[in-house]
């Protein structure tokens, strides 16, 4: 019964936690530009994070050491420095964003100036990644972004035409107004959001902070398969309302609230506060994520203590890192940066370094003396993840360029 | 040089100048439709407060914000040169549009800001014209 129920709660968080600031922006912005022509790139998206994340589970549960960790190992200083520069700059950006979305999502529940919330929210981002158990942390915030099902609520709320919704949803186009740039770029966006790099870091390195062995495989194939699909349907509520409510009336999504304001035109005060607790959660906890995973990127590289499974003593070097992480974001976020324009560009950028991170994960899954002779990736599993992997690469080549034919997908 | 232009994107709203009229017209187009946008965005923040299922601190933020933004789209809007007399037409055409709505949204900020929710969508009925306006202005691009 106690296995069953950490199962569940695993899920649950998985599901809670599958949400971020990139997820809520790039979700709303495409629904209301877009409607549910780009759907189907979240369902992409989120079969490679399963098959991914799946794997740097297992071999973080194998090896007992992350994916970071052996990348320098495996594949070499260089390849490895590359990797830790690349992530650990997308890595800023999406911190600072997330930092920025707590922010926003005080600010609309107190009219207090986000500016002044922003110092606030680095110290308690801080305080809980210095003080509060892994396993709390990472529960607490990703139950309390279940909040978020109120998107889906409020699809239902709203009642559209299903048969039409999903229609819309199966059968995608370039609408009529929209170059394919535009299409592609915003679809790169959707992709490197739900495929976000230090989602990965952050699993494996949590994999070994949890204490994870070959009896925990289990566990991780049910949270990566049960809780990250549907952690993906609610990334497609979210889409969804910004197509039933906002695209009609040509909206665009520039700002946090307005990701919010469906659900509070279709489900009244109650939704709206249930909204905001569930981007305060969803942000906080990505905020959490991403300020360890600067501290797991860089420790990791360098062979430094890291983690928060003994006390900030034993692993002071990772400690500074994570707080002067957490400083920076806080102060680019106060020099007065759009805090959606820094996700959308986190995104998009992180769709771009995309290869950098998976193809290490992809090559120590094949490795026997890392995995066993028995755990190794099988064939079916290395199609599916190559064929990811050409994806990925085919998206890293078009972003830049795209980015600067569409002006950013102005 | 990526990181030195991501840095720099994250700013808001970069206007480039506009050389040819096609241009000009190209970059009033997308004034229209983040002003519209903002428009339709108080608009309907006033009719959920109307309501009752929007709170005060959210109606206010948020129609502050947009008020904000779209002071960026006018103010950016008005410092590119445009570059003949068909341009200046299109200029004065848009500006008239541009300052009914900025009107009319600090209205609703003022509204909202006094606690005044219940009545905010009589105070923000006139940007139904001001939304017909800018979609009628779009659909003469076309």
């Amino acid at each position: 019964m106690k296995k069953v129920l950490g199962v569940a709660l695993g899920v649950l968080t998985a599901i809670g936690g599958f949400v971020d600031m990139g997820d809520l922006v790039a979700n709303a912005a495409t629904g209301a530009r877009f409607d549910m022509n780009l759907a189907w790139v979240v369902i992409v998206g989120v079969f490679g994070i399963i098959v991914y994340a799946e794997m740097s589970g297992r071999v973080a549960a194998l090896c007992g050491r992350p994916v970071f960790d052996l990348v320098r190992e495996r594949l070499g200083a260089r390849f490895g420095m590359a990797n830790m520069l690349a992530s650990f700059f997308i890595n800023f950006l999406t911190l600072t964003a997330e930092i920025a979305g707590v922010a926003l999502a005080i600010s609309l529940a107190s009219s207090v100036n986000y500016f002044f919330i922003i110092p606030v929210v680095a110290v308690l981002v801080w305080l809980v990644c210095w003080r509060m158990p892994f396993q709390l942390m990472e529960r607490v915030f990703g139950l309390l972004g279940l909040c978020l099902l109120v998107f889906a609520v409020a699809v239902w709320k709203i009642g559209p035409d299903w048969n039409t919704l999903f229609s819309a949803t199966a059968h995608p186009h370039v609408p009529g107004s929209e170059n394919v740039f535009t299409y592609a770029y915003f679809g790169i966006a959707l992709f490197g959001a739900a495929m976000t790099p230090y989602e990965v870091f952050f699993f494996s390195s949590g994999a070994v902070e949890d204490g994870w062995t070959k009896k925990d495989l289990g566990e991780n194939k049910i949270n990566v398969l049960i809780g990250f699909p549907l952690g993906a349907a609610l990334s497609l509520a979210i889409m969804a309302c910004a197509h039933l409510v906002l695209a009609p009336r040509h909206i665009i999504v520039e700002q946090l609230s307005q990701v919010a304001l469906p659900v509070a035109s279709a489900v009244g005060r109650l939704g709206l506060a249930i909204v905001l607790i569930g981007i305060f959660a969803a942000t906080f906890g990505a905020a959490l994520e991403t300020s360890l995973s600067a501290g797991y990127v860089v420790a990791q590289y360098l062979g430094w203590p890291w983690g928060k499974r003994g006390s900030p003593r034993e692993a002071t070097r990772f400690h500074v890192v994570v707080l002067m992480s957490i400083a920076a974001a806080a102060l680019f976020g106060l020099t007065g940066v759009d805090p959606v324009k820094v996700t959308e560009y986190s995104i998009v950028l992180s769709a771009a370094a995309l290869p950098l991170t998976y193809f290490p994960i992809l090559v120590i899954a094949n490795d026997p003396r890392y995995m066993g002779p028995d755990h190794t990736n099988g064939r079916f599993l290395n199609a599916i993840a190559t064929v990811y992997l050409v994806i990925l690469v085919v998206v890293a080549i078009a972003t830049i360029p795209l980015m600067i034919i569409t002006k950013g997908g102005s | 040089m990526v990181v030195a232009l991501a840095l720099s994107a994250c700013t808001r709203h970069q206007v480039g100048p506009a050389r040819t009229f096609d241009d000009y017209e190209r970059k009033s187009r997308t004034t229209a439709e983040d002003a519209l946008s903002s428009v339709e965005t108080v608009q309907l923040l006033a009719t959920t407060a109307a309501q009752g299922d929007a709170f005060g601190p959210y109606t206010n933020v948020s129609i502050s914000e947009q008020e904000d933004s779209l002071a960026d789209v006018v103010g950016d809007y008005g410092s590119i040169q445009p570059p003949d007399a068909h341009a200046d037409e299109l200029r004065a055409q848009l500006d008239a549009l541009l300052s009914s709505a900025t009107d009319h949204v600090a209205a609703v900020r003022i509204a909202a800001r006094r606690g005044t929710l219940a009545g905010l969508d009589q105070v923000a009925a006139p940007l139904a014209a001001d939304s017909d306006a800018l979609n009628a202005f779009l659909e003469s691009l076309k």
